[in-house]
């Protein structure tokens, strides 16, 4: 469904210093730079998939996405969805396509939703027949109904999302891009999120191409992570792949019936949390059996279980080791 | 991007449009208000009048001049060059895009459909006209039917010459500025402040050549029933020239314009 | 003195944003000069076909066209972009940030966004002075140039009281964002000395809305034309206007405050 073989996107853009002084000389002379937003990255997606774009701030997702959307040229490589070159913009493409930004909004700002709806189905011309089944499913699915007649600036921002992604999905795409799409919403909005798109691509079999801030929503949703940094890609495959691979060690959890030393604890492995009641042991994939025997063992054990490390934090040494290598 | 795809999507977009000019009603009402240019150039050639006529304009003549000007500035307004610029540095303009139909289908629809609206302030000028300067109008039907066409490609133009310079925004990061310098020029090349044959005869050359006048002028000529009706024929011609050249003009720099956001993104 | 201090870091932010955009600062410049010279040719159109109007000759018209260009700097280079930004803050609800600043709301509000080019403005007003009394072929005396100072300060505080009302206004109706906006082309009916206009508009203009304040009175003191009481009672008025505008925006912040609290 989507190709990408050495993508490279550069831009040119103006280098601008703080103060006074600084605004004045560059009314003379404009330094400029270049930025290499993607340097080289390779990928193939196929059709139904949901695969999870994770990288830190300025690694370039947010730029592949674009080129995908076909809003920005490629400047080596070659891209293809859906069997069209987005560049091209062909009607064909945009009928299939559709990009959810977080932080940008489609919605008429003071009219209702359901003034864009109609206004989507004009500029995609969606029969009325699947129109009308659509906009039934997607009230339904997203609990849409008390919405839709309100003007979109009374909405809050969780309401104005899931509008937000209803006029996306309109005309049925095959493709869906989410940029940050959960941004700035509460936990259980997320979730509504997360689980809508899990069911819009089960249902319709759309291959689904991801970002997000929030591990949370690529753990729960998608079963193929993509990790890019300074615009090359450096993992793709499943995510436990990944975390097992930055973080080869488990977190032991470990709970006491009484309290227990701090040093028979260090024999296990690296001490994260140590309480009274509780502790957080972190050891070595290959030491695990091995201390797991020990703790049974030697300890006043109420419970044991093993865990991976927080997402969060395998994505922090993740990029960490990046930045280092 | 078809054309019959968007003359299918265009009644909705007319819809959708009113809907938004009734949303914004208060608005409106304000911007349409503070269009009193003609009034202010009334007051001082009413004042200059008060003695006996000017090159050719008695008080009333001026009076009727000015309300022509202000009625057909009221009904050709766009001002698609502000959405444009607002949504390219917001960077909504993506999402505009990627839909399949070219935006400016939508504006242009966007900017008929307020036209009821406008209608609402336009009316009342209407009658104060026909009630103080019905002697100063038209007698000639002709010239009446000529306004339609006439009306419409003033309004396109205005259309045109802003999505070209909205358009420019996608390069240079403020290219309402630009607009205003053309705002300036066109302020008093296209009669709306002085009208064009008051002028020494050099500047009234240049002012007829210019497109300008097509935006203004023209229809507030074919009102008073200047010239003949041949004439007039040629000059709609001449105006609908002017709608061409703009519109192919809108077309390469649209295309100039995407390739550049394209490139550097927006 | 701590409130220049603010006003001096607030100009110098304004400055430094403007410059930012390189092309945007030279077009501006060049737009003032463009406006000046659309504000400038109707005035030499009329008076091609007339030597005077409403009893004021070209030279003497040039005069008060001169402080309108000036004002008009003043009200679009500093009040209503500032302004503007102050209805922003209430349509966004972020004027909070400024009100808990230790330093007086409207001042910090009055002159938080400057457009430095407007100074083409001011001196084109200078340029048009000087050539209007090459017409007139003498020197305004000191003692009219000293009483025409003193009525453009009335002038502007009038000028600054009127934006301060607009935007007091746009505390309680929100959705009155553009009414600025209409003042300002209200206000270029001060172009024309109030002798233009007769009836009802001559009233209106003089006393409800003080147009002929703040154009055709400190014209006419610098053409030594004003008698004493006019001017006396043009000070006092703009104070006493002033003053009230103060009161009603005071009044309007308490209420927004305690309305969003």
């Amino acid at each position: 469904m989507i190709e990408v073989s050495h993508l490279k996107k550069w831009y040119r853009v103006h280098r601008r210093q703080p103060g006074l002084a600084a605004a004045l000389r560059s009314l003379v002379r404009r330094p400029y730079e270049d930025v290499k937003a993607v340097e080289d990255v390779s990928f193939s997606i196929a059709a139904g998939e949901r695969v999870g774009f994770l990288g830190p701030n300025g690694a370039g997702k947010t730029t592949t996405l674009k080129v995908l959307a076909g809003l920005l040229f490629p400047t080596e490589g070659q891209v293809g969805v859906a069997g069209f070159r987005p560049q091209d913009r062909a009607h064909g493409f945009l009928q299939q396509i559709t990009l959810v930004m977080g932080q940008k909004q489609q919605l008429l700002w003071d009219l209702p939703p359901s003034e864009t709806f109609l206004l989507n189905r004009a500029i995609y011309d969606i029969p009325r027949a699947q129109y009308d089944a659509t906009v039934a499913e997607l009230t339904e699915l997203l609990d849409l109904g008390p919405l839709l007649g309100k003007p979109a600036r009374q909405l809050s921002l969780g309401e104005r999302m899931k509008c937000e992604l209803a006029v996306a999905l309109l005309h049925r795409p095959k493709v869906l891009f989410l940029d940050e799409p959960t941004i700035g919403l509460d936990v259980s909005m997320q979730a509504t999120v997360r689980g809508f798109v899990r069911a819009y691509n089960e249902r319709f079999g759309a291959t689904v191409l991801l970002t997000s801030h929030y591990m949370e929503d690529v753990a729960a949703l998608c079963p193929r992570v993509m990790v890019i940094d300074k615009g090359r890609l450096i993992y793709d495959g499943a995510l436990p792949e990944l975390i097992r691979r930055v973080r080869p060690d488990k977190r032991v959890i470990l709970r006491f019936s009484k309290t227990v030393e701090r040093r028979d604890l260090e024999a296990l492995g690296t001490v994260v949390e140590h309480g009274d009641a509780e502790a957080i042991v972190q050891v070595s994939q290959d030491g695990l059996q091995a201390a797991v025997a020990r703790a049974l063992a030697s300890l006043p054990l109420r419970d044991l279980t093993v865990e991976d490390p927080p997402l969060e934090e395998v994505m922090r040494d993740l990029f960490a080791q990046g930045r280092a290598a | 991007m078809s054309v019959r795809a968007a003359l299918r999507a265009y009644p909705q977009f007319l819809k959708t449009g009113f809907a938004s000019a009734v949303a914004y009603r208060a608005e409106f009402l304000i911007w349409m208000f503070s269009t009193n240019m003609p009034l202010v150039m009334l007051a001082i050639w009413a004042a200059a009048a008060r003695s006996g006529p000017v090159g050719g304009y008695s008080q009333r003549g001026f009076a009727a001049y000015y309300l022509c000007a202000l009625l057909v500035r009221l009904m050709t307004g766009a001002w698609i060059v502000w959405e444009l610029t607002m949504e390219i540095r917001q960077g909504v303009f993506s999402l505009r895009l990627l839909r399949p139909i070219h935006p400016l289908w939508q504006w242009s629809a966007e900017n008929l459909a307020a036209i009821p609206m406008r209608g609402i302030v336009a009316f009342p000028v209407v009658i104060i006209l026909l009630w103080l300067a019905r002697g100063e109008l038209s007698h000639d039907w002709f010239f009446w039917l000529l306004l339609a066409p006439a009306l419409l490609g003033a309004w396109l133009l205005y259309f045109l010459v802003q999505a070209i310079i909205g358009t420019l925004a996608l390069r240079f990061e403020s290219a309402s500025s630009l607009f205003e310098a053309w705002l300036g020029f066109s302020n008093i090349l296209s009669g709306y402040l002085v009208p064009l044959d008051l002028f020494p005869s050099a500047v009234r050359v240049l002012a007829v050549a210019l497109p300008f006048r097509f935006q203004l002028s023209y229809p507030v000529e074919l009102m008073l029933g200047r010239g003949t009706r041949v004439e007039m024929l040629e000059l709609l011609a001449a105006q609908w020239a002017y709608v061409a050249f703009f519109f192919v003009v809108t077309r390469v720099a649209w295309r100039s314009g995407m390739r550049h956001y394209a490139a550097y993104g927006g | 003195m701590k409130a220049l201090r603010v006003v001096s870091a607030m100009m110098r932010a304004s400055v430094a944003l403007a410059l930012q955009y390189r092309l945007e600062f030279v077009v501006e410049g060049a737009l003032a000069v463009l406006w000046m010279a659309v504000a400038l040719i109707p005035l030499m159109v009329v008076f091609g076909n007339r030597g005077a109007v409403a009893g004021w000759t070209y030279p003497e018209m040039l005069v008060v066209l001169g402080w309108f260009v000036a004002l008009k700097g003043v009200l679009e280079g500093t009040l209503s972009p500032s302004l503007m930004q102050v209805v922003e803050h209430v349509r966004k609800g972020t004027l909070d940030f400024v009100l808990l600043k230790p330093a007086d709301a409207q001042l910090l509000v009055s002159l938080s966004k400057i457009e430095p080019w407007r100074v083409v403005d001011l001196a084109g007003a200078a340029a048009i002075f000087v050539y209007a009394f090459q017409h007139i072929g003498h020197a305004p005396s000191i003692a009219q140039l000293s009483l025409a100072a003193g009525l453009l300060v009335a002038a502007v505080l009038v000028l600054y009281s009127i934006a301060i009302l607009v935007v007091s206004i746009a505390f309680v109706a929100v959705r009155v964002d553009n009414l600025l906006y209409l003042f300002q082309s209200v206000f270029d009916v001060a172009r024309w000395p109030n002798s233009v206009f007769r009836g009802l508009l001559a009233v209106v203009f003089t006393y409800v809305l003080p147009l002929a304040l703040m154009t055709t009175y400190p014209a006419l003191a610098l053409l030594g034309k004003l008698n004493a009481r006019t001017a006396v009672a043009a000070l006092l008025g703009s104070f006493l206007f002033a003053s009230v505008a103060r009161l009603i925006w005071l009044s309007s912040i308490r209420r927004y405050t305690s309305a969003s609290s």
